[in-house]
């Protein structure tokens, strides 16, 4: 797994690419938990995501459980096909606001 | 003089019916107790003595001892004593004194008066300090046999002097005393029996354990051993090493006794303790043949075979110790075998090399090995006549396109026709090409072994278990789709045995093995933790979002069908999965 943050106004833009699995979701997860203790929203760019496993989802579900606590916002944005099956198999389609691309996401 | 006057014994017979009739009543009276004390006790020395007494009593004698022949029928042995004097213990040549003479002469003798006889052993008066004065003496026979006798001393009235009666009472009662000692020596050795035979029960069954369990088609291992008694000198085993190969083995112990099966169990046991850390099979005989030569009992030696089976590719690979050479039943239905490259084990120093104990190494390719014992070959099949290897060949072949057990019983069955008890003790052991019993166990759908994947339970090696499952997929034209859920389900089961099943190492293995079929794709998941808690099949969706517990209901919902498959007491798990799918032509 690699990853990008970049950030645009009060949002942190978080690209994760190519496999999310139970060996990379731990740095996926420190990640996304470090990002949501300030004052920004967090968007997740899942475009380049080529596997994602429930562990990997899993951190996805913390961070959003963290974001509610911190009254910032956690969004997931441009999924890809294989992000977008996993998270429609776990039933977690509807538990996340997931935008079509990242540009919606920001101006959501 | 009182008493009976001489001639006495020649009693009119109205007075030996009169007589008869109430001493009948009291012999009778007389057995049914020794018996009745027999069956209580079941205790031959305490019959021996309680028989004494009675007959004592009834005589109506001062004194009495019974003495047994010993096994030798040298000596005479005093078992019981009643009087005055304790004479229990005392021992007598077999023709000494009137007992001796008594015993040797197989006759009854009553001494009126000792002093006149030259019979009597003085010795016995001059220890005891007894005043012997007149003597009954009866053997005691059982079938014909004498076992000792019965000797009365001194009647307790005032002339201290048997009379003929006496004598004929004692005779009576003496057979009945036999009698009483014959059953209870027969008690005796029935309770012996008994033990016996429960410790080779027992013993047959600790044996019995040794043995692996039979494990359903298509495992590609099947084995049947038939001791000719209750406990075996033959055995076989297998066991999975957990990277899809199995080691298995089979041997023969020279000799058929309790030894013989004690060196099974010894040389058994080692096999399933070495062979976990020794995969060349010619190394571990070699390890086994050293401990056996340590502990040599003289004479002994064992003819083994052992080899490994990689179930991936059908490979074997194969060493041999003095054993009866193992068959390979080609596809092609052709025969080869693989004669012994070295002695049997536990004789002599074994060195792994080309000229001693060495692995040969074939490919199944859809055939089976068959290894057994000369128990099967040279078992009779009627009319004195023996199986021998050409018979044995020739119900195989018959038997080609049946189950792996059917075939080895059909080569039993030829065997126990025969009707007559077994000499030998019959073990057979089949390995087959694991691809072909996959084939015929599954009928209308048969499956390939497509590849086998041994991977540690670390994440690390998660990427490697989904390449593995991608490239499985392609090959065997599954879509694009099905394969990214196949993925999902494979990945998150393997994560299951590196997060939970092994959750305390990160260098224990597991086996996936992806079968291929028309329009279906199975995959084996096998580790060695312990066992996990089969209830967790049965995924229940959070009312809340957990975190944990996504993976099983993704597996559940990618999957057409998930179960858990028997494994063998006690040792890991074995996961199956199985997807249907339609043929994607449009990509292969």
């Amino acid at each position: 797994m690699k990853h990008e943050v970049t950030e645009r106004g009060d949002t942190i833009i978080i690209a994760l690419k190519g496999e999310i699995d139970l060996e990379s979701s731990p740095v996926a997860r420190e990640l996304l938990l470090g990002s949501v203790t300030g004052k920004r929203n967090l968007l997740v760019d899942l475009s380049a995501v080529t596997y994602i496993d429930s562990s990997g989802v899993a951190s996805m579900v913390e961070a959003l459980q963290a974001s509610r606590k911190n009254g910032t916002q956690f969004a997931l944005a441009a999924a890809s096909e294989a992000a977008r099956r996993v998270l429609e198999l776990a039933r977690l389609d509807k538990v996340f606001t997931i935008y079509d691309t990242v540009d919606e996401g920001l101006n959501a | 003089m009182s008493g009976i006057p001489p001639g006495g014994d020649r009693r009119d017979p109205e007075r030996v019916d009169r007589r008869s009739s109430p001493a009948l009543k009291g012999h009778l009276e007389l057995l049914a107790r020794m018996s009745g004390h027999l069956a209580v006790t079941l205790n031959i020395e305490d019959t021996i003595q309680k028989a004494l007494e009675l007959i004592v009593s009834y005589v109506n004698a001062e004194a009495g001892s019974l003495f047994l022949l010993d096994d030798n029928g040298t000596q005479l042995i005093c078992k019981a004593s009643v009087g005055p004097v304790n004479v229990s213990g005392l021992t007598l040549k077999s023709d000494e004194g009137i007992v001796g003479q008594c015993v040797t002469a197989h006759e009854s003798n009553m001494v009126r008066d000792v002093s006149t006889d030259p019979d009597f052993a003085q010795s016995v008066d001059a220890v005891t300090g007894f005043h012997t004065r007149s003597i009954l003496c009866t053997p005691m026979s059982v079938q014909g046999v004498c076992i000792g006798a019965i000797e009365l001393i001194n009647k307790k009235d005032a002339s201290l002097l048997f009379s003929e009666p006496d004598l004929m009472m004692l005779k009576t009662l003496a057979s009945a005393a036999g009698l009483a000692i014959r059953n209870a020596r027969m008690a005796e050795e029935l309770v012996e029996q008994e033990r016996v035979s429960r410790e080779l029960e027992l013993a047959s069954e600790m044996q019995r354990s040794l043995l692996p369990e039979a494990r359903p088609e298509p495992f590609p291992l099947h084995g049947v051993n038939l001791p000719a008694h209750e406990v075996s000198g033959d055995f076989y085993d297998f066991y999975e090493l957990g990277d899809g190969r199995i080691y298995f083995s089979l041997g023969d112990v020279s000799g058929k006794g309790m030894d013989a099966a004690l060196l099974m169990s010894k040389t058994a046991s080692l096999f399933r303790c070495l062979g976990k850390t020794i995969d060349e099979p010619a190394t571990l005989l070699a390890t086994i043949n050293r401990e056996l030569c340590e502990t040599a009992i003289h004479g002994m030696f064992v003819t083994m075979v052992c080899g490994i089976l990689d179930t991936a590719s059908g490979e074997i690979k194969l060493a041999n110790a003095g054993h009866e050479p193992p068959l390979i039943h080609d596809a092609d239905g052709s025969f080869s075998s693989i004669p012994a490259s070295a002695p049997p084990l536990g004789i002599l120093p074994l060195k792994v090399d080309e000229h001693d104990i060495r692995d040969e190494i074939f490919t199944l390719a859809g055939g089976t090995l068959y290894i057994f014992t000369d128990g099967v070959t040279e078992g009779d099949i009627g009319n004195g006549q023996r199986l021998g290897v050409e018979g044995f060949k020739e119900i195989i072949t018959g038997k080609a396109d049946a189950p792996l057990a059917a075939r080895i019983d059909a080569v039993i069955s030829s065997l126990k026709g025969s009707g007559r008890k077994r000499h030998d003790d019959i073990t057979v052991l089949a390995v087959e090409d694991p691809a072909a019993g996959r084939q015929a166990g599954e009928g209308s759908a048969p499956l390939r072994s497509i590849s086998t994947l041994t991977f540690l339970s670390s994440p690390e090696e998660l990427a490697r278990v989904r390449e593995a499952v991608r490239e499985t997929c392609q090959t065997c034209g599954c879509p694009q789709a099905v394969t990214r859920d196949l993925l999902i389900a494979v990945g998150e089961a393997s994560q299951n045995i590196v997060r939970h099943a092994y959750k305390d190492s990160d260098d224990s293995p597991a086996t996936l093995e992806i079968l291929c079929g028309e329009g279906i794709l199975e995959f084996h998941l096998r580790d060695m933790a312990p066992p996990v808690d089969r209830q967790i099949l049965e995924p229940v969706w959070p009312e809340e979002v957990q975190a944990g517990g996504i993976g099983l209901c993704l597996i559940h919902d990618i999957m057409d069908e998930v179960e858990y498959l028997p494994v063998e007491s006690g040792t890991g798990n074995r996961l199956r999965m199985a997807k249907h799918f339609e043929r994607d032509n449009n990509e292969t």
